[in-house]
């Protein structure tokens, strides 16, 4: 579980997030959505520990990740915007050297290895160097890498960027399998069909502050729209217009 | 704390061998870094060598024209390993084109004045600006020299003179540099090539474990890991520092190997280079290797691309080498201060070591721990910009 409050950050001048409060509970698919430069990304990497809270708090699991980093990270695994792998090393070594890092070794970090491979379909390629690989290989690998820890929480960063239909396809059945074993999902998209299509509940976020959140039904309810796709730029229009 | 040490290896091992599958990086380790000091090094010193020293066991021709009216001298000449061969029709244009390096012309003149114990003059044909001929034409003129001295000395004997009343003054030469001071003029080079190949080993690690990470895309998700930013750090530098270390080694044992095929014995000098001295040496700059990893990866931290890091390092990677310059330039004896600059301090130290000269304990421990020191400081300043935020840019 994932729990944000009242969460600020400024980049001198900038207040990219100004106060944003949500909940992504376990076994949910929790979007996080916006325009470009809403304070999406900015959310996920306080969360994800690389950046620190202006101000409010972020707990996973109840560890507060401000004065817990490392117990944070141990509890979650993020696919950050930018995911890239190691040219050199193939797959299994990418995927690996994650697993030792996070402190895993021996049996325990083949086993789960072997486990996150046979999921992900990544058996094809493994012993592959990554500089080959196709965008839905790289994404594979990037899920494998910061899932090899076992984490409950997810965290993803516009995860389908840059994948074909097939891929995309697979990922959010992925999503799905991973929320069917009571994993909490959290990730970001400014796609309204991919969001619409995969979440259990949506927040919405425009210039660094929640419009709305709920399920998708709520939202329609709420903007008195039928289309998802209208009462986004309902919801949205109201904040850039204020 | 175990957890850290074992995580350290992990990211230690990790660079390492991510690294030694960059063709690139290993040509520049192996090969490029550490071997080109050594071979130029041998082809300069063994040219320049073969060319200065005149061989005199072996015989040289000498082109005379009229040797027939000089028989006596023509003996003296082949007495001292000078064959003495026919001269061209035209001797001045024999010279002038480098056919030949020098003529000796006995004129007409020469036996009559030479009976008549009147000077008698010879003419010596070279060109004084090719340098090529300067030792033939040097070791010409010392053989005539001496014939003349010798027949003048029996000349006085002859008339009843002490020859020495003719040398008033007799001058000595007293060179006072040893062998191996001489070996340093020529060994002066030596340690910018050491220090290079240890620059160049840490060269492109550098970039690849900080701006290549950032570039890649790969930072983020790695600063995610449970690993503190400082375990993270240090085992960047180290295989960084390793890499140094591996291209430095190399290129010692390769000087090491290279100094038996320089004919250094041939111009009186004697290189002390030793297998003790060649292990001296490599301790001596190991705390460089790690001095030289934390600057170059602070200075490759603060870039946004490989490229961008590249143009910074290229310039950053000259500053170590420009005290050794300047000591090429402007010698100067060693004193304490410079073991305290990093790079100066191995200058001195490796020069030494060449010289076969016995190492001072305090300059050395001054040396290790300056360099130490600054390397350890530049460790901590990377670790401090990878604990801001604004390393992933």
């Amino acid at each position: 579980m994932i729990e944000v409050t009242d969460l600020r950050k400024s980049f001198g001048p900038v207040q990219a997030v100004r106060g944003v409060d949500f909940v992504a509970p376990d076994g949910r698919i929790t979007g996080l959505l916006g325009p470009n430069g809403a304070g999406k990304s900015t959310t996920l990497r306080i969360i994800s520990t690389v950046l620190r809270p202006g101000a409010g708090t972020v707990k996973v699991d109840g560890v507060d990740v401000a004065s817990d980093g490392n117990q944070a990270r141990l509890r979650l695994g993020v696919l950050p915007h930018l995911s890239g792998l190691y040219p050199r090393l193939t797959a299994r070594e990418n995927i690996r050297y994650y697993g030792e890092l996070n402190g895993l070794s021996g049996l325990a970090l083949t086993r789960r290895m072997d486990e996150l491979m046979e999921l992900l379909e990544i058996g094809d390629f493994a012993d592959r160097p990554a500089k080959g690989f196709s965008q839905g290989q790289k994404l594979k690998v990037a899920l494998a890498r910061a899932m090899v820890h076992g984490p409950r929480n997810l965290v993803l960063d516009e995860p389908s960027n840059g994948l074909d239909v097939m891929a995309t396809r697979a990922l959010r059945a992925l999503i799905r399998k991973l929320r069917d074993t009571g994993h909490c999902v959290l990730f970001s998209s400014h796609v309204m069909q991919e969001v619409a299509a995969l979440c259990d509940s949506i927040v919405i976020i425009a210039r660094g502050r929640i419009v709305a959140q709920g399920t998708p039904d709520e939202l329609r309810r709420q903007t008195g729209e039928t289309d998802l796709e209208e009462a986004f730029v309902k919801l949205c229009g109201a904040e850039l217009a204020a | 704390m175990s957890g850290s040490i074992r995580k350290y290896l992990v990211v230690f091992f990790k660079e390492a061998v991510d690294n030694l599958r960059d063709r690139r990086t290993l040509l520049t380790v192996l090969v490029f870094g550490p071997l080109f000091g050594p071979l130029f090094y041998t082809v300069m010193m063994g040219t320049v060598i073969n060319r200065q020293v005149a061989d005199l066991d072996q015989s040289y021709s000498i082109a005379v024209q009229g040797a027939e009216r000089a028989p006596g001298l023509m003996d003296y000449l082949r007495q001292h390993n000078l064959s003495v061969a026919k001269a061209p029709d035209d001797p001045r244009e024999a010279v002038k084109t480098g056919e030949l390096d020098v003529v000796l012309i006995i004129p007409a003149a020469y036996p009559a004045a030479f009976s008549a114990g009147r000077p008698a003059g010879v003419q010596l044909v070279f060109d004084n600006s090719r340098d090529s001929a300067r030792k033939n034409v040097g070791r010409v003129r010392a053989v005539l020299d001496d014939y003349a001295h010798s027949l003048g000395a029996l000349r006085l004997l002859g008339r009843g003179v002490d020859p020495r009343a003719v040398a008033p003054i007799v001058v000595e030469d007293q060179d006072v540099s040893t062998p191996q001071s001489r070996a340093v003029l020529l060994l002066g080079m030596m340690p910018y090539f050491l220090l290079f190949a240890a620059i160049l080993g840490a060269f492109y690690l550098a970039i690849d474990t900080t701006a290549g990470e950032r570039e890649r895309g790969s930072l983020e998700p790695l600063l995610i890991t449970a690993v503190a930013r400082s375990t993270l750090v240090l085992g960047k530098l180290s295989a960084v520092s390793l890499f140094s270390a591996v291209s430095l080694s190399i290129d010692i044992a390769a000087l090491l190997w290279c100094q038996r095929l320089i004919p250094a014995a041939k111009v009186g000098i004697s290189v002390d280079f030793t297998p003790a001295n060649a292990l001296a040496t490599l301790l001596v700059c190991l705390p460089f290797c790690v001095f030289i990893a934390g600057l170059l990866s602070v200075v490759a931290s603060f870039t946004k691309s490989y490229k961008e890091a590249q143009t910074w390092l290229s310039l950053i990677m000259l500053v170590p080498l420009i005290p050794v310059l300047g000591l090429v330039m402007f010698p100067m004896e060693p004193t304490w201060w410079m073991m305290l600059l990093p790079s100066m301090s191995q200058d001195v130290l490796i020069t030494e070591l060449i010289k076969g000269e016995a190492l001072e304990p305090l300059f050395v421990a001054l040396s290790v721990m300056s360099t130490l020191i600054c390397g350890l400081g530049l460790a901590g300043l990377t670790v401090w910009l990878y604990s801001r935020e604004r390393i992933l840019g």
